[in-house]
C-alpha cells in the first residue's frame, strides 16, 4: 500500500538546495561541449529515459553542437503502479526509431542502484548500435548495486532524497527548476 | 528463481525479487569465506554473502541493521577483502533499503521489513527474552553479528536448522508477494 501523498508545497518541502538551477546550467554545457567534441564528424542518437530525464534530455540537446537525433523510452519500475503481475521489469514505451549502426547515448537523470540502466543496456545491446554510451546528470554510487561504468556525470551526489529537474516524489516536484533534499518528514515512515 | 530459495530475512526475500524483476541472476549464499582461524587451522570465523550476482561477479550482504550496529558485520567485511583481494562484496545497509523501498513506493516494507521486525522467527524459538546457550564453536563460525536479526536477542542460528531457516524465509517472500 502507498501512503497517501498531500499536494506539496513546492519550495517549503525542499530542505536544502543541493544544485542550484544555475549550477546545473553550468554543468549541462559543459557536458554538450564535451559530447560534441567526442563526437565530432558524427551524429549522436540521444535516447531519454521517461520520465525524470525530460528536463535534462531538453537542455542537454540544446548544448551539443553536432547533429543529433532524439527518441523516448519508459521502462516500468519495480513496486510501481505499472509493475507486471508477471514480476518482471517491462519495456512501457519503446524506440521509434531503429539504432543498428548508430552512435547512441543513454541520457539519464540519476544513477543509483543501476539497475533499470542495467536492464536497458542489455535491451538495447541487442538492438546493435555501433556504440553505446551513457550520460547521467546525477550519479549517486553510494546506493550502487551493478556497477556500470557512467561516460558523462554532471554530478556525483550524497546518498539524500533528492527531488527537482525532473525528479519525483510521487509524481510532483519534477518542475522545480532546481534540485533539492526533500525534507525528510515527508518520507520517513512515521 | 525467488520461489526456490529459501531466506533467513525478508528483505533478503525482496531483494531477490528486485532482482529477478530487473532480470539480474543471482545465487543466494552460494559460498562460505574462512576469515579467521585458530592455531590449530581450524576455521573459527566465516563470512557467506547473502547473494551473488554471477553475471557481475559481485557479492552482495544485505543488512538490515541500524547503522550503529553494524560496526561487527563492517569488522568481518575488511577482513574478508583483505583476505580475498579479488572478489568484490557490496555491502548494502539498512538505510540503503529503506530507500530502495521508499525509491518504489513501498513505504509499507521500508518501515516493517528492517531488523529485528524483518526477522521471521518460528513459535518454538520465538521467545526473545530466552538467552540461548551457543556452544564456543558454532558461535564463533556465526556469521550474524550480536544484534542482527534475531540473533540480536536469542541467537536462534546456533539452533536452527538451514532447512528450516528457508522454510521461514520462503513464508517471508510469499507473504512479501501476496502484500505487493
Amino acid at each position: 500500500m502507498k501512503a497517501a501523498l498531500r499536494i506539496p508545497d513546492l519550495r517549503a518541502d525542499i530542505g536544502d538546495v543541493l544544485i542550484t538551477e544555475e549550477e546545473i546550467s553550468a554543468k549541462v554545457r559543459e557536458l554538450g561541449q564535451k559530447i560534441s567534441a567526442d563526437y565530432a564528424g558524427q551524429s549522436v542518437t540521444l535516447v531519454s529515459v521517461l520520465k525524470g530525464s525530460l528536463p535534462f534530455m531538453a537542455d542537454l540537446m540544446r548544448a551539443i553542437e553536432i547533429p543529433v537525433q532524439i527518441d523516448l523510452m519508459e521502462v516500468s519500475s519495480y513496486g510501481g503502479a505499472t509493475t507486471e503481475s508477471s514480476g518482471l521489469v517491462r519495456i512501457l514505451k519503446d524506440l521509434s526509431s531503429a539504432i543498428a549502426g548508430k552512435d547512441v547515448l543513454i541520457v539519464e537523470d540519476i544513477i543509483d542502484t543501476g539497475l533499470t540502466l542495467n536492464y536497458l543496456l542489455r535491451y538495447l545491446r541487442g538492438k546493435n548500435p555501433n556504440s553505446l554510451r551513457i550520460c547521467a546528470l546525477l550519479d549517486k554510487p553510494a546506493r550502487r548495486l551493478v556497477e556500470i561504468p557512467i561516460d558523462y556525470t554532471g554530478f556525483t551526489i550524497p546518498d539524500e532524497f533528492v527531488v527537482g529537474y525532473g525528479l519525483d516524489f510521487g509524481e510532483y516536484y519534477r518542475n522545480l527548476p532546481f534540485i533539492g533534499v526533500l525534507r525528510r518528514e515527508l518520507y520517513e515512515p512515521k | 528463481m525467488t520461489s526456490e530459495t529459501r531466506f533467513a530475512h525478508a528483505s533478503e526475500a525482496e531483494l531477490a525479487r528486485i532482482l529477478d524483476y530487473y532480470g539480474v541472476a543471482w545465487e543466494y549464499e552460494p559460498r562460505t569465506f574462512p576469515i579467521l582461524w585458530n592455531v590449530d587451522g581450524k576455521v573459527v570465523e566465516s563470512f557467506s554473502p547473502d547473494f551473488y550476482l554471477p553475471e557481475l561477479e559481485t557479492y552482495v550482504e544485505l543488512t538490515t541493521l541500524k547503522q550503529s550496529l553494524v560496526r561487527r558485520k563492517n569488522r568481518k567485511l575488511r577482513r574478508l577483502r583483505e583476505l580475498y583481494p579479488d572478489i568484490r562484496v557490496k555491502l548494502f545497509y539498512g538505510k540503503d533499503f529503506r530507500a530502495l523501498m521508499l525509491k518504489y513506493g513501498r513505504f509499507d516494507l521500508a518501515a516493517s521489513l528492517s531488523g529485528l521486525e524483518g526477522q521471521i522467527m518460528p513459535a518454538s524459538i520465538g521467545q526473545p527474552k530466552l538467552a540461548l546457550v551457543v556452544p564456543p564453536v558454532a558461535a564463533a563460525t556465526d556469521d550474524r553479528a550480536p544484534g542482527d536479526g534475531a540473533t540480536a536477542t536469542v541467537r536462534p542460528r546456533a539452533r536452527v536448522s538451514r532447512g528450516s531457516r528457508r522454510r521461514r524465509g520462503r513464508r517471508a517472500y510469499f507473504a512479501a508477494r501476496a502484500d505487493a
